[in-house]
């Protein structure tokens, strides 16, 4: 008999520390989870956490607003954030479970989309801007007339991603705009620039880590991850921010209001506000993540590359885009459309 | 000379031409993958040199074990499933008189070759997440019982291409020779209809090992199949590993479908 109540008591007891333990659900895009952080996350939590994946925000998104999903943590983008607000699908996070909410860099703590960061964490941002070989160009190339108003040495050797947002962002901003702008002026303005430009460009394609290391690309609209891997492989290559203006994205963290394992996603939280932790996430996906002080414990490539931390003096052109209004995205579209007869 | 007098469809202007462009479209681009997936490089279109570099770090990647898994364990249970419901659906609609109403349980059983899989997809989700509220078991459940429904036609077809070219005359021949239904069914029917099941479980097998879209919508937390999973990882940069499990991928599908024509194969 106090045998057996010695084993319940044990098995109770391991039961409740296995609880305390417990595991954690979280949704992000794909190949963007470093193993090695929820390792680390492991042995120091004995949090076990499942990675499932999604490719686009729109699709998790809708799987979230369906419901009945099972995830406690979800990474959408900037102008995402407040539609996962609005829609209720998020907690407001409790800043006094995250003790290290301060490691927030200035910068990225009162972003538009959430201020003073009371729903999210930021995971990692980066920027779109313009790689360029600078064999092929040697002048200017933080500019957007790269491909606005292609210089004869690039003529047909450039790409353009064929992202609307981050393109015609670009160009809005090249044109003296706001992105989302509805000014009408601007927006022929646009318009007419980026007709007239086309014929210039070789392709409006994806794939330049590739094209670029093997030099059949000279230059391309591009996001700075990429060309920080493509500089890796062809040292020519160098990343242009646009002085004219050019767009900020960030992922970032929240809580979802329907988590089940709402103690171990703080934790995470945390886990991931501390820099050493947060190196790790950069040194997987190879983008800055918005800690400070995180620099120090990422891999000796990416300490000092300008694609990942962007140089003083082209910071302050960097803007995050704003969800534009059904008018401005009805322009957008139009606009983009005539591009791409 | 004889001249033919039939409509011959090789004979006409271009045919060879047009049959070589589509099979080059058809197959280059799986023999491009293949090749690059030996790329000693990290490069999915710079040729580095031969090596099993990707294949290995694909086998040493857990996550890939762990779909891949999930994966066959989820195309087993709904191939296995969906045949023993197809061979059922199969016998009732072939081994009787033509019946009022034939034609419609046909479409019904074919209605998710025929249906957008997006549809079905959205139905899927929105249906499933008021089950999941509900209930609160979130488990693999809902993928096997999305991927059984989907592939009951491709279990159906090649069993009632079988049962079709079975003569009814050898039931009715067992049951003179005094066999019971039930004896007459295990020792004429099913023998003969063996090679059918065979077939449609592995047609089925490959339907759900190859399924994105349905998978995408149903899956809950922790539950990313292998095509799942391969297409998050498109988003940042395609690397020879996607390439190498790709490749396995293929193979194993080629091996089923081989076995599926030879279980096929009319025997003159």
């Amino acid at each position: 008999m106090k045998h057996s109540l010695t084993a319940i008591a044990v098995l109770l007891a391991s039961t409740s520390f296995a609880m305390a333990e417990g595991e954690l659900q979280l949704f992000n895009w794909g190949d963007y989870t470093s193993p090695e952080l929820l390792k680390k996350f492991k042995d120091e939590t004995g949090i076990t956490v499942t990675v499932t994946d999604y490719d686009s925000n729109d699709a998790s998104l809708a799987k979230i607003e369906a419901g009945g999903h099972g995830f406690d943590l979800v990474v959408p983008s900037a102008n995402y954030v407040q539609i996962f607000v609005e829609k209720g699908l998020v907690s407001e996070l409790d800043l006094s479970r995250l003790p290290d909410h301060g490691n927030i860099a200035p910068e990225w703590m009162d972003v538009p989309y959430d201020p003073g960061r009371k729903y999210s964490v930021p995971w990692q941002w980066g920027s779109t801007g313009i790689g360029v070989n600078t064999k092929v160009y040697s002048g200017d190339i933080n500019t957007s007339a790269l491909f606005m108003d292609p210089p004869p040495e690039l003529e047909g050797k450039i790409n353009v991603t064929p992202e609307m947002n981050d393109v015609l962002s670009l160009a809005i901003m090249y044109e003296g705009g706001e992105p989302c702008t509805e000014d009408t002026e601007v927006l022929r303005k646009v318009r007419d620039t980026l007709v007239a430009a086309k014929p210039k460009w070789q392709s409006m394609d994806y794939g330049m880590t590739e094209k670029m290391s093997a030099n059949d690309v000279s230059a391309s609209v591009y996001w700075n991850g990429a060309m920080f891997r493509v500089r890796l492989q062809n040292p020519d290559v160098k990343f242009g921010y646009p002085q004219e203006g050019y767009p900020l994205w960030m992922d970032q963290v929240m809580l979802l209001n329907d988590a089940r394992n709402v103690d171990q996603a703080y934790t995470f939280l945390n886990f991931i506000l501390q820099p050493e932790n947060a190196a790790l996430i950069s040194a997987y996906a190879r983008y800055a993540n918005g800690i400070a002080g995180s620099e120090a414990f990422m891999p000796e490539d990416m300490k000092d590359a300008p694609e990942i931390k962007i140089p003083e003096e082209y910071r302050a052109a960097g803007r995050f885009l704003p969800t534009c209004s059904p008018k401005a995205q009805e322009y957008y579209t139009a606009i983009w459309t005539e591009l791409q007869k | 000379m004889a001249r033919k007098t039939y409509f011959d469809v090789t004979r006409l202007p271009g045919f060879s031409t047009i049959a070589v462009i589509v099979f080059v479209m058809l197959y280059a681009p799986i023999l491009m993958l293949v090749i690059y997936s030996f790329n000693a490089g990290s490069s999915v279109a710079i040729w580095d040199g031969f090596s099993w570099r990707w294949y290995v770090t694909a086998w040493q990647n857990e996550q890939v074990k762990e779909v891949t898994l999930r994966s066959l364990m989820l195309a087993a249970s709904a191939a296995t499933i969906s045949t023993a419901l197809a061979t059922m659906a199969a016998l009732a609609t072939t081994r009787k008189r033509a019946f009022r109403g034939q034609t419609a349980i046909y479409v019904a059983i074919n209605q998710p070759l025929m249906v957008p899989e997006i549809v079905t997809a959205v139905a899927l989700l929105i249906l499933f997440a008021a089950v999941k509220v509900a209930t609160g078991y979130q488990g693999m459940g809902y993928l096997i019982l999305a991927h059984t429904a989907f592939c009951i036609p491709f279990a159906y077809l090649p069993i009632r291409a079988r049962l079709e070219g079975m003569d009814m005359a050898l039931e009715a021949a067992a049951a003179d020779l005094y066999a019971s239904p039930w004896q007459g069914f295990r020792h004429v029917t099913l023998p003969l209809l063996m090679p059918g099941i065979a077939a449609g479980m592995m047609l089925a097998f490959v339907t759900s090992l190859d399924d994105v879209v349905i998978s995408l919508f149903v899956k809950s937390a922790g539950q990313d199949t292998l095509p799942t999973y391969l297409l998050a990882q498109l988003r940042r940069q395609v690397s020879p590993e996607i390439n190498a499990i790709s490749s396995v991928l293929l193979l194993l599908t080629l091996v089923l479908l081989t076995t599926f024509f030879l279980l096929t194969r009319k025997k003159d």
